[in-house]
């Protein structure tokens, strides 16, 4: 068996090698194309006999030059490996990746890839991104096999329309949050000695009298309740307030997909969102701010409600517990609250391997090794001894080390690892952590668990649209996109009466939205029954 | 300069409305630019929350240390003189004669010329074909990449060609070649050293324009060593926005990164903006000597 | 020497000369003017590889682009994405938003550097002129991300400087940043602003050119300050003038779209949108290179309508024009 494996690993190498010469693929280096596959271990470290060089193309924070890095180097010698950097800064870096597919000019894999399902498909039905499920299943990734077998919904999430898998995701299944949350500003709620509000109207009574009697006890009418930039930012976490679970096409519980902006819910959301602004509840400046003036407001403690990801970002000092995370609360419609739930898996393609790619097997192994205990420590926390050592090595349990040359762990932390801000293939195992967790993360979990993990629910799976399905909702969306935003800015400022609601519903189902609709029940039907 | 003739009383009042209006010029100018040295002296949250608005609030010079210990900043300063002086030089080379040639009314095939070089003003092929262009010529993630598909600009060669025809008299180029001299020589000799204010000029906008530049880098260089200041610099600004957004953050560590780095940004964001662009104001001054007025002096009569 | 050679040249042509004297003249001025050729094959040879080299790919504006086929390979669609284009709701809206900001541009930043540039060019040589100069000159550096975030900041109705001033003045300040009347004001001022005193360097290059004899003449003559920057300089700059116009006409549908897009927000879009910032947005959801690329050649052929146009009337009313 294991013979018959070699041989038709080998029969693999050579028909890609065939295929690497036809195309125009102009690798300088791992364009050592004839058969390494020899070469490939399946097990254990290093990966290959002979060095291999591979071209890895990513999005780069631009904290430290991705050769001096320690992580990096670490995993050099580990697999024999070497690897040439083709990076990119982060905003630029969806530009460029196009650019590389339109001009052939490929790498040999992607790392942060960023990949759309829509990327996937075009790119993966033309050839450019190789099917990675046969190396998966043929023993090159066992730690990602095992992730598959125990997971079938990831498998499902990430296999195209044509039955291969060309990308592969992020994985962390302890994830809830999809964005950053609401948090209270808990000061604000003991000055006024209340408790959480549980519905609409007893957040708005709460906002009311957080307006008027002055918590932050400074003898001035300056706080501002609820503060948002252009609504971005609270959007999805408000929908939940009236049954919606996501801020674009969700699938309630029955698996009906919807276009929030034309539900009853919305017009919920609208007519409360409107309340708020006409009572100066909700900041007037919201549709203009930047996120560097509402962090100013939180700092000089204005706030009472307000979004991010931990709330001391926004209101500055350390991370503490005193700041309660914003129970959802229940408005008029039926079946709310609820709340849009991370699925566990990225929505985009983190990694993929393209066809110039000399060694897909070598490539895979070096992959895989990030869904690992070892791998996801090593390019999350760095080397042991570094930032962190054992403290009980049997169970598993870490500590942190002084960060040397004192200063922020994180900052350092983005010195000796790639993985620092982008989102990059990998595993977020609850493990991984163990002993490093402070009890701000603990608190944190807890309060998830408490107000959100129950009413939780992935708002919608990875699907995959046809190409010709993917053009129509394009072209649709990006005028209905447009017409919605503004539209939403006039109802909350009052600039549009909300008694125009029925015109504003004809006008965008004139547009499409009912065709939207359509077009995703049917993917994610599709997706459903496993197709 | 002007001849010590008496000033008439309007003419006193003209130049007296003159400075008045220059410096209420100066002002309305000058008063953002205040603001963007306070700022970069002065503390992130005074500066967003609007608090600071003339002198510097909170007083730190954390924003310039971090400046200048960032190795990236003096990498990116190292590669965008080297492509500035370089690139400029280029642009010269094409532009000045190019312009000259469309200059002479006698010239044959001006109009041929004039009309090919106007087309490309308005159609181009594209951001994919001209990357495959430069990657057929093997000029990816090299400077001549940065150079070469910016070696002229057709609105320069207008704007010089018009100085040309303007300044140089006819008579001059007449004269001179009945005096035997060669295109070549009159170019140089003569043509050149007349046409100081227009080359300044041009250099001075080539060099701003290669100073200035990130999208030909950030399309075709992937070497973090070569990346001029500017890619630097708008990797800072643009993350700061980014993340100041709060939302959209994928996972905590990401997000706190984001946090962090958003921080560093708001501290050094005003401090980078002025090291990057003052060394190219600093050599305005300099360049202003070549538009003294009497240049011409003693040309036609010479 | 040359003139030997000339006349040695001149005999030979005229003993073996088609009977046309002027296509005779034309070889004669080419070949005497050898040179010149060289001076303008740099540029010619750059044009023609790094501008015309990629020409082909215009193509894909009729095209539905995929990458691994190539440009030749990717199937044909027609006008399919010109009528998306025109077809889209905002499609009208864009183009006189569009259309709008660019003349309002123009009518307010044209003239501004050119009066500045009168007014330097009156003051003598001194640390105050330098100074005025090289402080006019300095916005123009400032990154257009700093550049919003400074507009934002100065215009935030709690606490931006400007709104204080004008409530200071007694006045209700109004909301500039959100109230789509005062969008295109905010963007043009700022503009402005930002870029005059770099509009006066080309000015004053072409005043510098003005021989200071002619104004010592006219002062002679009893002409006031007023009089002669009337008649001696602006003359003098409207060569300048009249072409710089005739290429701002000429990028009318070319408004940049990352200011706008930093000063966009929901309230303003009405005024805010234009056809830059609708392409990258629906050109970046699907690298929408096609429909990209027909958009960016129906502003082309816009401008290029606008530029001949212009052209056409400058030749007829001056003697200043680009061809």
């Amino acid at each position: 068996m294991k013979k018959l494996r070699k041989a038709s690993s080998i029969v693999l190498c050579l028909t890609l090698s065939a295929a690497l010469l036809a195309a125009c693929g102009s690798n300088e280096d791992g364009g050592s194309a004839t058969s390494t596959v020899e070469g490939v271990k399946k097990e254990g470290f290093p990966i290959v006999d002979k060095p291999l060089t591979l071209k890895v193309m990513s999005q780069d924070a631009g904290v430290a030059d991705w050769n001096t890095m320690p992580v990096l180097q670490e995993m050099e010698k580990l697999s024999g490996i070497k690897l040439e950097y083709q990076l990119s800064p982060i905003d630029s870096f969806e530009t460029k990746k196009n650019l590389v597919f339109a001009s052939g000019d490929l790498p040999d894999m992607f790392y942060a890839a960023d990949l759309k399902p829509a990327e996937q498909v075009t790119y993966g039905t033309q050839g450019i991104l190789i099917p990675l499920e046969k190396y998966i299943d043929e023993g090159y990734a066992p730690n990602i096999k095992k992730i598959l077998d125990e997971n079938p919904d990831v498998r499902k999430s990430f296999t195209t329309p044509d039955g291969h898998m060309y990308a592969l995701p992020f994985i962390d299944t302890a994830a809830v949050w999809y964005r950053g949350p609401m948090w209270y500003n808990g000061e604000f709620l003991k000055a006024l000695n209340v408790e959480e509000p549980k519905t609409t109207e007893e957040l708005y009574t709460y906002l009311k009298r957080v307006k008027e009697e002055d918590p932050n006890g400074n003898g001035q009418q300056d706080e501002i309740p609820l503060t948002s930039v252009k609504l971005d930012d609270l959007r999805m976490y408000f929908f939940g307030f009236w049954g919606m679970y996501n801020e674009g096409i969700y699938a309630d519980k029955d698996g009906k997909v919807h276009y929030p902006y034309q539900e009853e819910g919305y017009k919920g959301y609208l007519t409360f969102m409107n309340r708020l602004w006409k009572e100066d509840l909700l900041d007037h400046e919201t549709f203009s701010q930047t996120g560097d003036q509402k962090k100013a407001k939180g700092e000089s403690n204005k706030l009472a409600l307000f979004n991010d990801y931990h709330p001391y970002f926004t209101l500055g000092g350390e991370p503490s517990t005193k700041h309660p995370l914003m129970t959802p609360v229940k408005s008029e419609i039926a079946d709310s609250p609820v709340y849009g739930k991370h699925p566990g898996i990225s929505a985009r393609g983190t990694f993929a391997i393209t066809s110039s790619n000399p060694s897909p097997e070598a490539t895979m192994r070096w992959i895989d090794y990030m869904y690992s205990y070892d791998g996801a420590t090593l390019f999350n926390q760095g080397p042991e001894g570094l930032l962190w050592k054992f403290k009980d090595k049997e169970n598993l349990v870490k500590e942190w080390l002084p960060v040397p040359g004192g200063g922020d762990r994180e900052e350092y932390r983005g010195k000796i690892t790639p993985n620092y801000g982008i989102l990059t293939p990998g595993i977020n195992d609850p493990d991984i952590a163990k002993g490093l967790r402070t009890e701000f993360d603990e608190w944190i979990d807890q309060q998830n668990q408490e107000k959100l993990v129950p009413i939780g629910k992935s708002p919608f799976p990875n699907v995959y649209l046809t190409n010709e399905e993917q053009s129509e909702a394009t072209a649709l969306l990006s005028d209905l996109d447009t017409y919605v935003k503004q539209m939403e800015a006039k109802f909350v400022t009052g600039q549009e009466p909300l008694e125009n609601w029925d015109k504003y519903i004809a006008q965008i189902k004139k547009m499409g939205s009912d065709r939207i609709v359509e077009l995703y029940q049917g993917a994610y039907d599709r997706w459903n029954t496993g197709q | 300069m002007s001849t010590a003739v008496k000033e008439s009383r309007s003419d006193k009042v003209f130049l007296w409305c003159n400075y008045i209006y220059l410096t209420i010029a100066l002002v309305i100018v000058l008063y953002p630019l205040l603001y963007i040295i306070s700022a970069s002296i002065s503390d992130p949250k005074f500066v967003s929350s609007g608090e600071m608005w003339l002198l510097p609030k909170g007083i730190t010079f954390e924003g310039y240390a971090r400046v200048f210990e960032n190795t990236n900043i003096w990498i990116g300063y190292k590669n965008t003189i080297i492509y500035t002086v370089v690139g400029t030089l280029v642009n010269l080379m094409v532009t000045l004669p190019a312009a000259y040639a469309l200059s002479r009314s006698d010239f044959v095939g001006r109009g041929f010329f004039m009309a090919m070089f106007m087309v490309t003003m308005f159609f181009s092929g594209g951001l994919v074909p001209s990357y495959l262009l430069v990657k057929d010529l093997g000029m990816v993630n090299s400077m001549w990449a940065l150079i070469l598909p910016g070696a002229a600009s057709i609105w320069n060669i207008i704007v010089c060609r018009t100085f040309f025809q303007s300044t140089i008299p006819k008579e001059l180029q007449e004269a001179a070649h009945i005096d035997g001299c060669t295109n070549t020589r009159l170019f140089i000799r003569i043509v050149l050293p007349l046409s100081m204010p227009i080359i300044a000029v041009m250099a001075l906008f080539y060099g701003v324009g290669h100073w200035n530049s990130y999208f030909s880098a950030m399309i075709y260089l992937n070497d973090s060593s070569k990346y001029p200041l500017q890619l630097f610099l708008r990797q800072i600004l643009v993350l700061q926005e980014m993340a100041a957004q709060g939302g959209g953050a994928i996972d905590t560590s990401s997000a706190t990164a984001m946090n962090s780095k958003a921080e560093i940004a708001a501290l050094i964001k005003y401090a980078v903006i002025i090291v990057s662009t003052l060394p190219v104001i600093a050599i305005y001054p300099f360049l202003q000597r070549y538009f003294v007025q009497g240049v011409m002096i003693g040309s036609v009569k010479g | 020497m040359q003139p030997e050679g000339k006349s040695a040249l001149s005999q030979n042509l005229s003993v073996y000369t088609i009977p046309n004297s002027k296509k005779n003249k034309l070889w004669r001025r080419m070949i005497r003017n050898w040179e010149l050729y060289l001076f303008i094959a740099p540029a010619f040879l750059y044009f023609l590889i790094f501008h015309y080299g990629p020409m082909y790919g215009i193509q894909i504006a009729f095209k539905n682009f995929i990458p691994t086929l190539g440009v030749t390979g990717s199937p044909w669609v027609g006008f399919d994405h010109f009528i998306r284009f025109f077809n889209s709701y905002y499609f009208w809206d864009l183009l006189w938003n569009t259309l709008s900001i660019s003349l309002y541009e123009l009518a307010i930043g044209f003239p501004l550097p050119i009066i500045l540039a009168l007014a330097f060019n009156e003051v003598k040589d001194s640390f105050f002129k330098r100074t005025v100069q090289t402080v006019t000159y300095a916005p123009h550096f400032i990154s257009v991300v700093v550049m919003s975030g400074m507009i934002i900041t100065f215009l935030s109705p709690s606490s931006g400087m400007i709104v204080n001033l004008v409530e200071a003045l007694g006045f209700q300040a109004p909301q500039f940043l959100t109230d789509p009347a005062w969008f295109k004001t905010v963007y043009v001022l700022s503009g402005v602003w930002q870029s005059a005193g770099w509009g006066t360097i080309i000015y004053l290059a072409a005043l510098s050119g003005v021989d200071p004899q002619l104004h010592e003449a006219a002062v002679v003559d009893g002409a006031s300050r007023f009089k002669r920057i009337l008649h001696i300089n602006i003359p003098a700059i409207i060569p300048t003038i009249t072409i710089l116009l005739i290429l701002n006409m000429g990028s009318i549908l070319g408004v940049g779209f990352e200011k706008i897009l930093l000063l966009q927000n929901p309230l303003n879009m009405g005024s805010s949108d234009v056809i830059s910032t609708f392409v990258y947005r629906s050109g970046l959801v699907d690298a929408q290179y096609s429909f990209s690329t027909a958009v960016g050649l129906f502003n082309s052929v816009v401008n290029a309508i606008l530029l001949i146009t212009v052209n056409q009337i400058a030749r007829r009313t001056s003697e200043n024009s680009l061809w």
